[in-house]
């Protein structure tokens, strides 16, 4: 096990620090809505950079824009100002060329389609080809071989989001975005879903961006952990994640992990991340 | 991209490219209507263009105004009575489970039945009148509200039953307190969706039963080859049916809005 | 077990169907309410009396030709309509207020100018056609609409083509609420062929009804009514068999 002090972690640095070179550059990016005639900051400045093949968490008390950032990444939205850039070129990019995965907070499976046909979805869409061989490979990187008929409606919420996951694998794309895909599960699952990601994660390992709320889900999967302040969302601070792969259960049981945690939910919760404006949520 | 699909914000374009955005097609039909009238030269007793219809209107308002008077007097009144009818029917049977079983299945069957097809029937039986005008969009309008005030009173927030009943809450209080206020979206539904239909069946009953009203002028001069009071009468019908559709559905936004 | 439950939500129905036909019997039968209110045993006479079933089959064939072609016709032009009017925004508004407009029309009124507009026979067709239009257009133009937010954000990500798009999301969504349009629109083609036969169509259950009415035949009018309702009804249950095989297999 690992034996650092823990310190301010801002400049330690991890296992994974300075390989490749930077894959996405996202510089100076604000971002602001206007709600019922009011306007609001969810992005101030922002600025962070992920190397190919890092795995980078966003976390940040909620409605502080951290979906905001990875919507922008996704393309769904476009920055107010700054610019962001995926391999170079602007975010449309990557879903032109199919090289996007995404697994959304709400699951958005298609429910007219069955299992295999929801992960089969990517491929019609981009047209690639695709075999039984293929989708029956996927399903079972999820543990979902028995249910590969059923339809979305038969299914639990961890086994939709194991759904959302492959979907978002079936391309093997380059990016992979999850916006907070356990947060409407219970403790025990989240913590099973958490392994298990990381296991399918560490197969293909795609540069992956993960937003959350919860600092132990950051700190199990990430390399690095972007931490957001309350709206509008700043960057606090960056953290590298000393802990070695493969992570498993020990890893989180250790000592080390309950302080890292510790100390980052003190920061969180500091007044420096007290959201400043009375509106819902952006996320 | 994401924005294509939310919906538009408030347009900053000029009001007449608005104007002309939102009414091309109904100016298109006109021009077309008027175009085609003219091309073929159709004697006036056979068709006649927008023009002529609307200077007969203009000249002669007060034949339009006094008929259009008594089918809209028709119209509301049947609205307005078939509504309250068919929701305190609905109430009634709420208290009782079985009796609404009973009943809705009847309603929603009359709901689905081409009630215009049953004016000849309430014409023998009642008379060839204005009251059987009347009672025509009272049923029209009746069966509808029946079945929507019902499923509104059963459709209530989760756990606001089991609130009430741990609150104590009287049969009555919860009527008054949870399931009318639960009911009144549906209501409102039932209202938009019988506001338009409420002149055209007064009017389709006026024209076969020969009372005054809107439909009576219609059959009237189509009788007497009168095209452009025919198409008039027509005209205004239109437009009153158009106008009770908006302010029906104006009524049923804002009680979503501020209901749901 | 199922099928107890199934008995149990039916039997009231059925008992108030039945409660309502006694009551017709009944009202008929003490005249209560005068000649004009035959009892529903003379009435059933005389919609199975023999001589009168080839009447009553010419006349239902001929209401449930213009009513169907009128109700394809109107259905695929709305259909067509709202992919027009989805596809091309700036068409949309335009296309929306003239659809409301046009359903506006007194039927009454549409009747008329069809007659200048085709022969008297096919008025009963185009008067069905215009209102199934309606319903059609604004039951497709909201179920093309009514992909969630996160599902058009999912095909976005994924990089999806307008037409994949419209094929693989908007399609499939559109579904269901289209099939509830269609079974509304039923008893509205039927009325529609009805008021265009009143205008001087030689066959129909229109016309069967408006003669009996004006020559006073009670048993006659209340029979053609009957029929015409019992068509509407069966037509009607048919879809909504239908609309909850679709909503099974699409939501």
């Amino acid at each position: 096990m690992n034996n650092h002090q823990i310190n301010q972690t801002q400049l330690s640095p991890g296992p994974l620090a300075g390989r490749g070179t930077s894959f996405i550059d996202f510089d100076q990016i604000s971002k602001s809505f206007e709600i019922d005639g009011q306007k609001v900051v969810a992005l101030e400045n922002v600025t962070f950079n992920l190397s190919e093949g890092e795995f980078a968490a966003i976390i940040g008390p909620s409605g502080c824009g951290k979906s905001t950032a990875l919507r922008i990444i996704a393309a769904l939205e476009e920055p107010t100002s700054g610019t962001v850039t995926i391999a170079g070129q602007p975010p449309t990019q990557q879903s032109t060329e199919h090289a996007l995965g995404v697994a959304f907070q709400d699951h958005a499976l298609l429910p007219w389609l069955n299992v295999a046909e929801n992960i089969e979805l990517p491929f019609r869409i981009s047209g690639r080809p695709v075999t039984a061989e293929r989708i029956d490979e996927l399903i079972s990187l999820v543990g979902l071989t028995e249910f590969k008929s059923a339809r979305p409606k038969q299914l639990s919420g961890g086994m939709r989001q194991r759904v959302s996951i492959a979907r978002a694998l079936a391309l093997s794309p380059q990016l992979l975005l999850l916006d907070e895909p356990f947060g409407s599960l219970d403790a025990v699952t989240r913590r099973r879903m958490n392994i298990e990601l990381q296991r399918i994660w560490s197969e293909f390992r795609p540069s992956t961006l993960l937003v959350t709320h919860a600092v132990e889900e950051a700190l199990f999967l990430a390399d690095r952990i972007f931490v957001l302040t309350g709206r509008p969302g700043r960057l606090l601070r960056e953290v590298d994640v000393p802990f070695e792969r493969p992570r498993t259960d020990d890893t989180m049981r250790s000592e080390f992990f309950h302080r890292m945690v510790d100390e980052m939910t003190a920061a969180l919760d500091s007044t420096e991340n007290a959201p400043q404006y009375a509106v819902e949520s952006l996320d | 991209m994401a924005t294509q699909y939310q919906n538009d914000k408030f347009s900053l374009k000029p009001w007449f490219i608005q104007f002309i955005s939102r009414y091309w097609a109904i100016l298109l039909f006109l021009v077309v209507w008027q175009a085609w009238v003219v091309i073929n030269a159709f004697n006036p007793i056979v068709a006649v263009g927008p023009f002529a219809v609307l200077s007969d209107l203009i000249n002669h308002p007060e034949i339009y105004l006094s008929n259009m008077f008594i089918t809209f007097v028709v119209a509301l009144g049947g609205l307005a009575s078939g509504m309250i009818l068919g929701s305190l029917l609905a109430i009634a049977s709420w208290f009782s489970r079985f009796v609404s079983a009973m009943l809705t299945p009847l309603a929603v069957m009359f709901a689905s039945v081409p009630v215009v097809a049953l004016i000849p029937i309430f014409a023998r039986l009642f008379g060839f009148n204005i009251t059987t005008s009347l009672f025509v969009v009272v049923v029209i309008t009746f069966f509808p509200s029946f079945v929507f005030t019902s499923s509104g009173l059963r459709s209530l927030p989760p756990g606001s039953e089991d609130l009430f009943r741990v609150l104590g809450a009287g049969r009555l209080t919860v009527l008054w307190r949870l399931a009318l206020p639960a009911a009144l979206p549906n209501m409102a539904i039932a209202l938009r969706l019988s506001a338009s239909h409420a002149v055209l069946a007064a009017m389709v009953a006026e024209f076969l039963m020969g009372t005054t009203g809107l439909g009576f002028l219609f059959a009237q001069n189509l009788e007497r080859f009168a095209t452009e009071r025919a198409f008039g009468a027509g005209l205004v019908a239109t437009i009153a049916s158009v106008a009770m559709f908006l302010v029906a559905n104006a009524i049923e936004s804002h009680i979503h809005r501020r209901w749901t | 077990m199922p099928s107890n439950r199934w008995i149990k939500n039916a039997l009231p129905g059925a008992l108030g169907i039945l409660l309502f036909l006694l009551i017709w019997e009944l009202l008929g039968r003490t005249g209560v309410l005068g000649l004009t209110w035959p009892p529903l045993t003379s009435v059933i006479a005389t919609l199975i009396d023999p001589s009168k079933t080839a009447l009553f089959l010419r006349a239902t064939s001929a209401s449930l030709t213009s009513a169907g072609t009128g109700y394809l016709a109107g259905g695929a032009l709305g259909l067509v309509a709202a992919l027009a009017g989805h596809l091309i925004p700036t068409l949309q508004e335009g296309l929306s207020r003239f659809a409301a407009v046009v359903n506006s029309v007194p039927p009454i009124a549409l009747a008329s100018v069809f007659l200048v507009l085709v022969t008297t026979e096919s008025t009963p067709t185009a008067v069905a056609a215009i209102k199934v239009f309606f319903i059609i257009f604004i039951a497709v133009q909201s179920g093309l609409r009514s992909a969630t937010p996160a599902q058009h954000d999912l095909f976005t990500s994924l990089g999806t083509g307008r037409f994949k798009r419209l094929w693989l999301l908007e399609v499939p969504t559109m579904l269901p609420v289209a099939m509830s349009g269609l079974k509304i629109a039923v008893p509205v083609a039927l009325i529609g062929a009805f008021v265009g036969e009143w205008f001087g169509a030689s066959r129909g259950l229109g016309v069967l009804i408006l003669n009996a009415m004006q020559n006073f035949q009670i048993s006659m009018l209340w029979s053609a009514v009957l029929l015409a309702t019992l068509v509407s009804l069966a037509v009607y249950f048919i879809l909504t068999m239908v609309e909850s095989i679709v909503r099974l297999r699409l939501t």
